[in-house]
């Protein structure tokens, strides 16, 4: 008996609804990571080297000729490589006290060194000139001298304590897995405490330490804030970019600089990127947390060690929060809440103002909270549907790349990864020379904003997805086609929920990155469109000190009250897993 | 015939890399196989194509009488229990069982009802609200296992089911496994590494190596008739000797044996093999009246392993290791020690013989 053959031919397997769904939704993703990432790039690349239309290096002549512009180049070295090798090892040390002493405390000291993350760069710029600056607290009260911190040391000072939870989530990580045992099998055999630490601790963490100084380079060298509050004279390549652009509106020039930072933080980006998996590579699943308890003298300097970081985290918070209440650092102490009422910042997006009328009487009170506080709720909303969106988004990409693994799936993860690499200033200018074109409707709505932010952040929504989709064993989903399930009830049923606290978290790291970003939205507000952490660098500008510590007062409080809200409704995620390591 | 299933010709290929090669085999319906091989051998992918999850690159899988090659995963109505359970941990075990039926749309009471006759089939009725991560790895099995039946599939395909657990419940699941396939009456398909698995719960077991079967058939014929060196040597323990046969004789290089069948050529290259319970073991002095002494070899035990029931003894001759198997009281009874030179005994109709090229002479 011949068996039936089916009527169709093989190829409908391949044209299925599943098939065709995910193809969809991967050329989705790939139209919107190569028009809203790859090709603002394109457009300043081509910008540098092209002149009326032919190729030319005339715009990096003139950059290299002229010392002063040259100078920034080297400043950005200096800094970052100062700064990178100082943070490595300061994380290190505390990552070693964490995961191999059996000190007191460890969950506190981890959560206040994961602090600077729900801060606007700018935050330890703020608190060091307080403390440091012309008028700071210490130089000029406690020790009455001229000396202050402006300049390349006030820039690694603060560069260091942004970096720090960074490069110890990386170190933490790779600490707390590599195994124990070997330490303890070193010491069976004879080896001494401080060669086991040299011959055994040390080689086995060599990937994760070399990532962790990697990723402290990169973000250093592309970071905005910092630099351009406390730096003075002191230019870097970031700050020399919106230097060219806004004070010269030579955009030529900002583009070829722009490249120039391009360079050195892909590759600070690529070797972290490298390293960072060559690392997790090496990690057994043999690694045992059980630790011997440290000799007292170890303990205590480990817990002395810890509370010295702690407190100096700690220290920019508190002296910001001061600094937005007191009446005049350093000269009167007396509280006050005159700083917290903004200078007129002008318009708000159309929503808030329509939702403020209707809620609130004329007064005032409305125009405060309507017109003086109107950066603070456009960024609100910015970040809220960033979350959403960006969230949703990295995780589908996610789930696409790793479950998925459709044709062109390594095209888009190259993308999806890209972003991390890519300093803010220069997305935010390749923006302005891609976009800004009458045609281009949402260039000057929030939207952009919105995108802008999404796509600079896709990185570690996309890794951590992926990380957290690799643990979802395929069977599971496998189990659910073999019962009846199609594509779209496997993910709603089984993938999202047991994707939901990586999710979540991602949500809270989008929120956080679109409240207290800087560099890459830089360009893109206007007079119409405000944003609360930029508006932080035009007060400070402004001289207007004190509001800009208030300003960053109010944009913490809100990250803060937006964590303490998604730890209360969803019982899960700290601060753990957000940070911007890859 | 009822709804079998068979495959043509079934072969698999990644790149230059032929997982599996032209297989043929019709399983009836209702029928317990399980495909028995090292891991690489091909098993697990023959399974994954039947299923749907692996694409089939030549040859056909005929289920009732319908080529099912490009039929969706989900409509060849099959279920499947895989290795690490894979049950939903976001849900409980009621819904996990639950899911195959509200999937197909079937009404709230007879779900409610089909759960509950599934729930009773593994004696788990009382866990029905624990979620997966509160029950044992065997628990688990056994949930994965009636949700895979609960939509009453035309076969069940078991991927490695008892790899993951415990030896004991292991032996307590395969039981089970067992009683239910003989209650149910379903077409299943086990795949393992574990040939002893394999001899005790199959109607008929497929030997696979190299992306290919090996050997078919029921499990008193693979141990006792292994077609080939390698099921003999995959499927139980036995003792191998390389030689050159010449009539019934075996020339070994340093000894000669005899053995039952007689070879068609001269120096012929062969290798013999015999299973441990088969070699009997003498000490020496004791009375050794045996037909062939040729076949009486002297040795000295070497190591003792106790194994419950029957006692292994590692034997030297000539520079090699022979593995005997003697029940415990006799072993009690000549008081059998490691040191003791002994001599062994090889009856010759208890040889296998394979020729060179492997196929049995």
């Amino acid at each position: 008996m011949k068996p039936i053959e089916p009527s169709r031919k093989p190829f409908s397997t391949w044209f299925s609804a599943d098939n065709i769904f995910t193809g969809l939704i991967t050329a989705f993703l790939l139209v919107i990571l190569v028009f809203f990432l790859l090709y603002p790039v394109v457009v300043i690349c081509r910008l540098s080297f092209l002149k009326d239309g032919f190729f030319t290096l005339q715009n990096y002549l003139e950059y290299f000729s002229e010392p002063r512009i040259f100078r920034s180049f080297y400043n950005s070295m200096f800094v970052s490589l100062v700064t990178m090798v100082i943070t490595t090892v300061l994380a290190f040390l505390f990552a070693y006290g964490l995961t191999r002493t059996t000190l007191p405390g460890k969950g506190f000291f981890y959560m206040v060194s994961t602090l600077p993350l729900i801060a606007p760069t700018i935050i330890q710029a703020l608190a060091l000139i307080l403390l440091f600056g012309r008028n700071g607290v210490i130089t000029r009260y406690l020790l009455d001298t001229s000396w202050n911190i402006y300049g390349a040391t006030g820039i690694i000072v603060g560069e260091i304590l942004y970096c720090f939870p960074n490069a110890l989530f990386i170190l933490y990580t790779t600490l707390s897995a590599v195994d124990t045992r070997l330490d303890e099998a070193a010491q069976s055999l004879g080896a001494s405490a401080l060669k086991t630490f040299f011959k055994v601790t040390l080689p086995s963490a060599k990937y994760g330490i070399a990532s962790a100084a990697a990723l402290t380079f990169n973000l250093t060298i592309t970071d905005f804030g910092i630099p351009v509050v406390i730096g003075g004279d002191y230019s870097v390549l970031a700050t020399e970019i919106v230097n060219k652009v806004f004070g010269m509106q030579r955009f030529d020039l900002g583009a070829t600089i722009s490249v120039i930072l391009l360079i050195p933080s892909i590759t600070a980006f690529a070797i972290n990127y490298y390293l960072t998996r060559k690392s997790y590579a090496m990690i057994s699943g043999q690694a045992r947390p059980f630790i011997q308890p440290s000799r007292p003298l170890k303990k205590w300097a480990f817990t002395a060690y810890s509370v010295f970081i702690c407190s100096c985290i700690l220290l920019v918070f508190v002296t910001v929060f001061l600094g937005s209440f007191v009446k005049t650092w350093p000269y009167d102490f007396s509280l006050t809440l005159k700083h917290f009422d903004f200078p007129s910042l002008g318009a708000s997006v159309p929503i808030w103002t329509a939702f403020w009328n209707r809620v609130l009487e004329p007064g005032s009170l409305r125009d405060m909270i309507a017109i003086k506080y109107a950066p603070i709720w456009t960024s609100l909303l910015v970040s809220l549907v960033v979350a959403v969106v960006g969230a949703s988004m990295t995780l589908v990409a996610a789930y696409i790349i790793e479950k998925k693994k459709p044709r062109g799936e390594q095209l888009l993860y190259a993308l999806s990864v890209l972003p991390a690499a890519i300093p803010g200033v220069v997305l935010g200018l390749g923006y302005v020379l891609a976009f800004n074109k009458p045609y281009f409707l949402i260039y000057g709505t929030i939207w952009i904003i919105i995108i802008n932010v999404v796509i600079a952040n896709f990185t570690l929504g996309v890794l951590s997805g992926t990380a957290n989709l690799k643990q979802i064993d395929k069977s599971v989903e496998e189990a659910a086609v073999s019962l009846g399930a199609g594509p779209v009830t496997t993910f709603t049923k089984i993938v999202f929920p047991l994707s939901k606290v990586a999710f979540l978290s991602t949500t809270t790291f989008f929120f956080m990155r679109a409240m207290t970003t800087i560099s890459a939205v830089l360009f893109l507000v206007s007079a119409q469109i405000k944003l609360a952490a930029i508006e932080i660098i035009f007060l400070d500008v402004d001289g207007r000190t004190a509001s800009a510590n208030a300003m960053c007062t109010v944009v913490v409080l809100i990250v803060g009250i937006f964590l303490l809200i998604m730890r209360l409704t969803t019982g899960s995620s700290g601060l753990s897993g957000m940070s911007s390591s890859k | 015939m009822g709804r079998d299933l068979k495959l043509e010709n079934l072969t698999k290929r990644y790149g230059r890399l032929t997982a599996v090669d032209h297989v043929n085999l019709e399983i009836h319906e209702g029928e317990f196989i399980c495909f028995l091989g090292p891991s690489g051998c091909g098993k697990t992918t023959v399974l994954r194509m039947i299923t749907g999850f692996e694409t089939v690159t030549e040859g056909k899988i005929i289920f009732d009488g319908r080529v099912i090659n490009d039929l969706l995963p989900k409509k060849r109505e099959f279920g499947i229990v895989f290795q690490s359970y894979a049950l939903f941990p976001n849900m409980t075990v009621e819904e996990n069982i639950a899911f195959g039926l509200k999937m197909r749309k079937m009404p709230k009471k007879v779900i409610a009802e089909r759960v509950d006759v599934m729930l009773d089939l593994i004696g788990l009725s009382g866990w029905r609200k624990l979620y997966p991560a509160q029950l044992s790895g065997g628990q688990q099995q056994r949930v994965a296992l009636v949700r895979a039946l609960a939509p009453d599939p035309q076969v069940l395909l078991l991927d490695e089911p008892l790899s993951a657990l415990d030896a004991k419940i292991r032996l307590r699941l395969r039981a089970e496994i067992k009683r239910l396939q003989q209650e149910l009456k379903k077409t299943m398909i086990h795949v393992t590494h574990d040939q002893e698995e394999a001899l005790s719960i199959a109607d008929r077991v497929v030997v696979m190596e190299g992306g290919q079967f090996r050997q078919v058939g029921r499990p008193i014929e693979i141990y006792k008739n292994p077609s080939c060196r390698f099921v003999a040597d995959f499927v139980g323990t036995s003792n191998f000797f390389e030689g050159r046969r010449t009539d019934d004789i075996v020339d070994l290089g340093k000894r000669k044996i005899k053995i039952a069948q007689n070879g068609s050529g001269i120096n012929e290259a062969v290798s013999l093999s015999i299973r441990p319970e088969h070699v009997e073991v003498f000490k020496k002095g004791e009375p050794s009246a045996v037909d062939e002494p040729l076949n009486l070899v002297p040795g000295r035990i070497e190591v003792v392993v106790f194994q419950g029931a029957a006692v292994r003894l590692l034997i030297e001759i000539d520079g090699d290791e022979i593995i005997a198997d003697i029940n415990e009281k006799e072993f009690e009874q000549r008081s059998l020690k490691r040191g003791n030179e002994i001599f062994l005994y090889f009856p010759p109709e208890a040889f296998l013989v394979f020729a060179e090229g492997e196929g049995k002479t």
